[in-house]
């Protein structure tokens, strides 16, 4: 049931941190100050969203995963 | 005393006996046939698929060409960081996709799963000509960061062929004797090391030559500030634009899991599983790309210049008065993102000359393909060397250039695994009008609109094409194209 909803928002996430790392999404995230743990802001932002798909990405598996062995345990 | 060159050329020796020793026992396991050598026999587990994709994208290009391109272009690099993971995400659909097909139909390359869904030799004999056209600078670029790193680090007394010659020879033994098995395993035992060392000099720079990454920072700001902000620079100095930048993060992303040599690791895979784990865990691998840009940004404020931004690393290494044991394990890294790269690809690229652009043509047996294959692996090792003695382009200029070819790949392969309507003929017009507008506006570079990258030009062409060739032509066999997209699809809409 949550499958198509949470594998459309993995699409979108992945939509979304491709306009935000490219013109112009990365505009307003595209400064020096504040440094976040040492790094300029602009590399930490994109740092950021890497360390967030890590998140999704698992987000999705786990769903797909459970829905895999429910399908296997129906078949 | 013993002089320091001697001690560091003692370890780098070490360090490729080990990975020898790890690449011939590697073999002892897989079998004798052409899936052993092409495709692991199908039963490569986590770790390894894990460090094949980390370890092989994380080339040379990564480990000498990104803290060159960090040093003299500053946030340009980011671009790098931008890429990996926008790049894979698709794969976590597509690669067990992939995979099912591979292990139904009994295909070891990515173009015979085009062949597999859009029968036509020509496309097999195209696929593999441009694949190999791609291969050829990518390879030569590890050679060159080889070659490069050794020469440095022994103050030049193992010039740069003889450096690429001898880590390459190491490749060239195991490749030949273990085939994929050897990829696999040096891979895992490198990649291993590269991010030890990455993370170490990472921090151990900055800290020694700023006293932190904040503090290192804080003086970029101060003193180049345009190092710091998207989109940094072009080679000359210039400001880059948005539209070169945001085209090479796209044409890179796009093209990333198209590269025929990871794209063929979907058949390796022990299981679907596998597959999605990889690339769920991939973000990981990209995070530790963070110190490799550190150690780039380090060397801005560096008072003397290297002979060539690609050498940055090396260079401020060995400026640093660090023991030649750092220095050594330091060159050892970059040997290993070098060769787990290379090895990658010469492997990839006799497999896939011999499966796509002989076979369909000849019969051979197993035990001809494998020594043609074997034949191929020198072959293409050797232009690639020839051109690495010669070459002068940035390493990062080079890999950029052979995406817009790979780009070119992911139209027919969506169509082929997701989209029913497609047909050959729209595969092939597509495919040969994308790469001809890429050529065109990779050698009349200055005709690009905005700059933007030669390969998006070439699927801006390439998708039309492709789409109206295949409404306008019909499927010649509707049977077999049902049965290819349910394997694809696993049966339960997967």
């Amino acid at each position: 049931m949550m499958r198509p909803w949470i594998r459309g928002g993995t699409a979108v996430f992945f939509l979304l941190f491709a306009a935000g790392v490219t013109w112009p999404g990365m505009v307003p995230f595209n400064r020096i100050e504040p440094l976040v743990l040492g790094l300029p802001f602009s590399m930490a932002w994109i740092a950021f969203l890497v360390a967030l798909s890590f998140l999704v990405l698992a987000i999705l598996d786990r769903v797909e995963e459970k829905a895999e062995r429910r399908d296997g345990e129906d078949a | 005393m013993m002089e320091r060159w001697v001690i560091v050329a003692v370890i780098i020796a070490l360090y490729l006996g080990v990975t020898l020793g790890i690449g011939l026992r590697a073999g002892l396991r897989a079998s004798k046939s052409v899936t052993g050598f092409v495709a692991g026999d199908r039963a490569f587990g986590l770790l390894i698929m894990y460090f094949i994709f980390g370890a092989t994208m994380f080339s040379a290009f990564a480990f000498l060409g990104g803290p060159g391109w960090a040093y003299s272009r500053g946030a340009a690099a980011f671009y790098i960081l931008s890429y990996g993971v926008l790049g894979m995400a698709p794969w976590y659909s597509m690669g067990p996709r992939a995979a099912r097909v591979g292990r139904e139909f009994g295909f070891v390359t990515q173009a015979q799963l085009l062949v597999g869904r859009f029968p036509s030799r020509a496309l097999s004999v195209i696929m593999a000509t441009l694949t190999v056209l791609a291969f050829v600078p990518y390879v030569t670029l590890q050679m060159r960061g080889a070659g490069i790193v050794i020469e440095a680090v022994t103050d030049g007394h193992v010039p740069l062929w003889l450096g690429a010659a001898l880590a390459y020879g190491i490749v060239l033994i195991y490749v030949l004797s273990s085939g994929v098995a050897a990829v696999g395993w040096t891979n895992t035992f490198q990649g291993i090391f590269m991010l030890i060392i990455a993370w170490t000099l990472g921090i151990y720079l900055p800290m020694r030559l700023y006293g932190g990454i904040g503090p290192m920072f804080e003086r970029i700001a101060a003193e180049r500030p345009e190092l710091l902000t998207a989109p940094g620079l072009t080679a000359t100095g210039e400001p880059w634009t948005w539209g070169g930048y945001s085209t090479a993060i796209l044409v890179s992303a796009l093209g990333v899991a198209m590269w025929p040599h990871l794209f063929m690791k979907a058949f390796t895979a022990r299981d679907d599983r596998t597959i999605r784990r990889t690339v769920v865990l991939f973000p990981t691998f990209q995070l530790f790309l963070i110190p490799v840009f550190i150690i780039g940004f380090a060397g801005v404020l560096f008072p003397e210049r290297p002979p060539d931004p690609d050498f940055i690393l090396p260079f401020m290494i060995l400026r640093s008065d660090l023991p030649a044991l750092v220095v050594g394990l330091f060159c050892a890294g970059a040997l290993s993102a070098s060769m787990s790269t290379g090895d990658a690809l010469l492997h990839a690229g006799a497999s896939i000359t011999v499966e796509d652009g002989i076979r369909p043509f000849r019969d051979l047996t197993d035990d001809q393909q494998r020594r043609w294959m074997r034949a191929l692996v020198v072959g293409l090792g050797a232009v690639s060397y020839f051109f690495a003695l010669y070459q002068g382009i940035s390493l990062v200029r080079l890999l950029l250039s052979s995406y817009g070819i790979i780009v070119q790949f992911m139209p027919p392969l969506l169509a082929a695994l997701y989209w029913r309507r497609a047909t050959t003929a729209g595969v092939v017009s597509g495919l040969l009008s994308g790469t001809a507008v890429t050529v065109f506006f990779f050698i009349q570079g200055h005709l690009r609109p905005l700059d933007l990258h030669e390969g998006i030009l070439g699927v801006l062409v390439h998708v039309p094409v492709l789409v109206g060739v295949s409404l306008l032509t019909r499927d010649a066999r509707p049977a077999a194209t049902d049965r290819f997209l349910a394997v694809a699809r696993g049966g339960r809409g997967g």
